[in-house]
């Protein structure tokens, strides 16, 4: 649609983010009106789906308690967790339907709005064809919804663009593990992990990303492990690495190269595991001969020692672990970073056995289940590809459709808003997706959702895309429905409904049917609770490699979570990947993958002579939508910061805490500096959980990896100037500076004298 | 809770601030966190370290407070001071060489970590422990933490003070205790404060 | 107070105000105020306990004792014995051919003992003058209180006994 209606001021002053300090009703009230009951789930953000339990009253979630029992994680949280259900009860929370309007939004009917979008998006396909119209998903929904919404964009609308928030996310990794493993998954669980005696740590950010997992590496340690860190920053993490190794952004490939350089070269790699089990070896070993370690040094700025230690210290280790998060994955090398680093997994054998493998940590809260069950342009349910005949036959059957009426892949998340962009889809659907923060170039975003000509957005939150919105449906919490999710171990785990949605929100699933219904394809979707929904995504995902068919609610609630695949209800699911020896593959080998160095897409000139780096801090989520309306969360990190070395500080004549100009060939924006030892002297970082005049993706680029689309946001080029003052947003704009709250008692505390 | 103690390891500390965040969470300070949490020195690292009450056996602040305030239960819990008695005058903050202690002015009362009492006296863990991700605080059972490389210590030197806590602190394993002073590593026997003059 | 504490090496005030719950002596006024009633309420209870078994129970007999043959003293004659213990001296008088009498011979003024005056037939105290009845102990004259308390006799065959004190 156009801009919207009225001002980003108004806007915010009426929808938020407003910061929430304190549990509905005030600190005391749980102790006059004690919780009822407690339900145990999990938590809505990050892959590691840690186990916790939330305190209800009536519909109301008032706290939390730890889960103890719950395997993963032990009862133990990060500040998110611990911290989420402050979004129950939220005076930000949507509780209608609203409707564009010259005051910006009016509270409208569910019939109103559902048939509003509805004529809209009719129109549009009528007027445009079916391709004119896009969705957007996300990989925080339940594993239900994210099969809802594929049906629904294949079966109700029969567009072929459907795409989803993981696309920035989770797909390099999925595109190298399935070339080289047929399957896209942890091969391993996580209890492996102190089983190990070597673990790679590869751009990521432990710590602050998925901070259970750092009780995992230092149960490794305990046992004698050793731990190599891969970063260009030195994260909290790398406090007990034995190795750090910082490596310059983009070049990643290079380092992985290198490593398996000296592997090769000193004879360490494991060939009887590699003539039994794998293919394609020769080709990547004679790719491997040029890196050697002076020539990996001059691309990354490694030492060369550096790297023949690692090298050493990882091929000799009987049993070796290599972790990889989204450092290496939003490259434009993504899927060769990954492949890259699994070829170094099967060249030494670590595959397949207790303590040893590659594995991908998943980011968002189902970013596993998301990316198997048809949400992805060129995916079908159970990991399946579009364009396989068997698998359409298959999926056709389960829908109730001709395999012709399912579309062929359509655009990536990228793509799909660049082809918002020139115009060629008119109308975009979207849920649990902000785009407007979290896609590369906001600047360019932000053109393309004004020249839609229907948007319509199903959230909780009034987020700073859905300003942009025709209509907002009103849609509900992780603890509002019932459903399954998939962790980054691959076990799938059960969410359980705590509360219904207030006021007049309605579950997500129910708003799908709904506009399905009022499409005409009422018949395709049946479902009165989301359990018949998994029912049909059980019966659709079996067969393929993500077979969830012996998976039920119950069998999960027993086992604490069950491993797929789990082709029959007696299996008892599948922990561990490849022991047999087999890959996914037809053949069952391991396919080792041919990498070839390819520059970044926004490479470094004298104009723009410094790296941009960007990722997350541990008390913020994604485009923190949900954690920058909690206080607690805003409290530890308000605002972005830059971070820079104190030599490249020095350069520029920049002081902690100075406002500093960072421009990109896209953009710029004005942070304050903080000046830390902690970070490459040719980087700077910017975490980007922030809009408007504080979002580093107003300064990223849309570079895609060619095979994943993933964007590049790990390496671009700026530039950095003393800034004269402070920027717009840190004096009266409305994203004003969070000003941390002075401590007020509470009145209702009674102190007894 | 019986057969469990309390850890602090500082070296796995991650600066996440669960703590800080869970702490806040219980019952006897609700929406008030006594987690001392700090980052060491963030420019140079990110070394980060979070501390509760170490409970000591003969707790310092207690011993100082000029309205016996501060209680220490029989369980080896110091409390909180007692509302009715404190009056704010912050001995107990000067007095405990951890500097643990916090003075709120709007309440005029000293609080701190009492190890969420409402939770351990009833046989929960308490919340800090139960949600640090990196079991830089943890509360189990001494033989969890016997497969650690560091070893427990509850015994401080603080000058001519020895302290010995309630909470372990995890040292090398060499380590016995933890001192803090120069003397206690100096070769001399008595310690002469000047040098003499020629 | 410094004399009931035990030996201690810190100084007083430490021990009343220790930071231990445990050794603490301080004592809130709800504390007494708790005390004062369940005391009170216990010695209530204990008072309606001894009135209770007072009702319910006979007063414990006395021993009988022989104390002399019949015609062993004559007529308006005299003799002591103990009874019911060592320390309770008494006085048996024959009044008539076949009537006896007993009476502890503690003066109920001041303990004097009392004789038997044949010529007045009547017991008197000789410290200060107090006459009693020989029939009944009653005070006939003088600063006695009371009467003096009468042993109770019985014939058992040629012996006398005394049952009991009246």
């Amino acid at each position: 649609m156009a801009e919207p209606s009225i001002s980003l001021k108004s806007l915010v002053e009426r929808f938020g983010p407003h910061p929430a300090y304190t549990p509905p009703g005030g600190w005391q009230d749980e102790s006059r009106n004690p919780a009822e009951r407690l339900v145990k789930t999990h938590c809505c953000f990050c892959g590691q789906q840690c186990g916790i339990q939330l305190k209800v009253r009536g519909n109301q979630v008032i706290g939390f308690e730890p889960w103890e029992e719950f395997p993963f994680n032990h009862g133990m949280l990060c500040p998110k967790g611990v911290k989420r259900y402050m979004q129950g009860g939220h005076p930000d929370r949507l509780l209608d339907p609203l409707m564009r309007a010259p005051q910006g939004f009016r509270v409208s009917s569910w019939d109103e709005a559902l048939d509003f979008t509805t004529r809209r998006l009719r129109e549009i396909q009528e007027k445009h064809g079916k391709d004119s119209v896009a969705i957007y998903g996300g990989a925080s929904l339940i594993s239900e919804k994210s099969y809802l919404l594929g049906k629904f964009a294949r079966v109700a609308l029969g567009t072929r663009h459907i795409d989803y928030n993981g696309r920035l996310c989770m797909v390099s990794a999925a595109a190298a593990y399935k070339l080289a493993f047929g399957v896209d998954r942890s091969p391993f669980p996580w209890s492996d992990i102190p089983k190990a005696q070597v673990v790679l740590v590869a751009g990521a950010n432990v710590a602050e990303c998925a901070p259970i997992t750092t009780d995992y590496l230092w149960r490794c340690r305990d046992a004698g492990g050793k731990l190599i860190i891969v970063d260009p920053r030195m994260t909290p993490i790398c406090r007990n690495a034995d190795i750090y190794l910082p490596v310059r952004p983009g070049t990643d490939l290079a380092l992985y190269m290198g490593l398996l350089h000296v592997i090769l070269r000193d004879g360490l790699e494991h060939r009887d595991f590699i003539s039994a089990y794998t293919s394609g070896f020769e080709e990547v070993a004679e790719s491997a001969r040029a890196w050697d370690p002076r020539t990996v040094a001059e691309k990354t700025g490694v030492p060369p020692e550096s790297i023949e230690r690692t090298a050493r210290l990882f091929a000799k280790a009987e049993r070796a672990i290599v972790l990889h998060s989204r450092g290496v994955e939003h490259q434009s090398k993504g899927v060769e970073n990954c492949s890259a680093l699994i070829n170094l997994c099967l060249a030494t054998g670590n595959i397949g056995r207790e303590g040893a493998g590659c594995a991908m940590i998943t980011g968002q809260g189902n970013g596993q289940g998301g990316r198997e069950h048809g949400q992805k342009c060129d995916q079908l349910p159970g990991q399946r590809s579009i364009s396989d005949p068997e698998a359409r036959a298959h999926m056709a059957k389960v829908w109730g459709i001709a395999p012709d009426e399912i579309p062929q892949a359509g655009y990536s998340a990228v793509e799909i808003m660049e082809a918002i962009h020139r115009g060629e889809i008119k109308a975009l659907l979207s849920a649990c997706f902000n785009p407007l923060v979290s896609l590369p170039d906001a600047k360019f975003t932000k053109e393309a959702l004004e020249k839609l000509e229907f948007f319509g957005v199903v959230d909780f939150f009034l987020s700073e895309t859905a300003h942009h919105a025709d209509v907002v449906l009103a849609g509900s919490l992780q603890e509002e429905e019932e459903g399954t999710g998939c962790t980054a171990e691959g076990r799938v785990i059960h969410i359980q409904k705590a509360v219904d949605p207030p006021g007049n929100a309605k579950g997500d699933s129910w708003i799908y049917c709904e506009l399905a219904k009022r499409l005409g394809k009422g018949k395709y979707f049946p479902y009165a609770s989301t359990k018949e929904i998994y029912d049909e995504l059980r019966e659709a995902s079996r067969g393929g490699h993500a077979d969830y068919f012996g998976i039920t609610y119950e069998k999960i609630d027993e086992k604490m979570g069950v491993f797929w695949p789990c082709p029959s209800l007696d299996h008892p699911g599948t922990p561990r990947l490849f022991e047999d020896g087999r890959s996914f593959h037809l053949d069952g080998k391991h396919h080792f993958v041919v990498t070839e160095w390819r520059d970044s897409g926004d490479p470094v000139s004298s104009e723009f002579p410094i790296y941009l780096t960007t990722g997350r801090v541990v008390s913020q989520y994604l485009s923190g939508t949900q954690t920058r309306r909690i206080g607690g969360l805003l409290e530890q990190y308000p605002n972005p910061r830059l971070e820079i070395h104190p030599r490249l500080a020095a350069q520029y004549e920049i002081k902690d805490g100075d406002w500093v100009a960072v421009a990109t060939r896209r953009s710029e924006i004005t942070l304050q500096a903080m000046v830390v030892k902690t970070i490459r002297p040719d980087t700077v970082f910017i975490p980007y959980h922030w809009p408007g005049g504080r979002s580093a993706n107003r300064l990223t680029h849309r570079t895609l990896d060619p095979r994943s689309k993933i964007p590049e946001y790990k390496v671009s080029a700026c530039q950095l100037r003393l800034a004269d003052g402070p920027p717009d947003w840190a004096l009266s704009s409305p994203e004003h500076p969070f000003e941390p709250r002075k401590a007020k008692p509470d009145a209702r505390l009674r102190i007894l004298r | 809770m019986h057969g469990y103690e309390f850890y602090v390891d500082p070296s796995r500390c991650i600066g996440c601030q669960s703590c800080v965040k869970a702490c806040e969470e219980c019952d006897t300070h609700r929406g008030t966190s006594m987690v001392n949490f700090d980052f060491i020195d963030r420019g140079g690292t990110t070394a980060s370290a979070a501390y509760v009450c170490w409970h000591c056996e003969e707790p310092t602040c207690a011993m100082a407070c000029p309205t016996d305030a501060i209680k220490k239960g029989d369980d080896g819990i110091v409390q909180s001071s007692l509302k009715p008695r404190c009056i704010g005058c912050s001995n107990c903050v000067l007095a405990c060489p951890f500097g643990i202690p916090k003075i709120f002015p709007e309440y005029e009362q000293m609080m701190k970590c009492d190890m969420c009492y409402d939770r351990t006296s009833v046989g929960k863990r308490p919340m800090c422990a139960t949600v640090c991700p990196s079991q830089a605080l943890s509360y189990v059972r001494p033989e969890e933490i016997a497969g650690r490389r560091e070893k427990p210590t509850n015994v401080f030197q603080f000058g001519n003070q020895k302290i010995v806590t309630r909470v372990h602190m995890m040292v090398p394993a060499e380590t016995d205790s933890v001192s803090l002073d120069v003397l206690d590593y100096m070769w001399e026997e008595s310690y002469v404060a000047f040098a003499q003059p020629q | 107070m410094s004399l009931l504490r035990s030996p201690s090496k810190e100084p007083l005030w430490k021990d009343e105000f220790s930071v231990f719950t445990s050794d603490e002596r301080y004592v809130t006024r709800r504390q007494f105020t708790k005390f004062l009633t369940l005391a009170s309420l216990g010695m209530f209870v204990g008072n309606l306990w001894i009135l209770v078994k007072a009702y319910f129970t006979r007063t414990p007999s006395l021993p009988s004792v022989v104390v002399a043959e019949v015609g062993e003293i004559p007529v308006r004659g005299v003799k002591l014995f103990t009874y019911p213990t060592p320390q309770d001296h008494c006085i048996l008088i024959r009044t008539g051919e076949e009537e006896y009498v007993a009476f502890s011979q503690k003066c109920t003024h001041l303990s004097c003992a009392v004789y038997f005056s044949a010529k007045e037939e009547r017991l008197e105290c000789p410290c200060h003058q107090g006459f009693f009845s020989v029939k009944d102990g009653s005070v006939l004259q003088g600063p006695p209180p009371r009467p003096l308390p009468r042993i109770t006799l019985e014939r058992d065959g040629a012996r006398l006994l005394a049952v009991g004190v009246s």
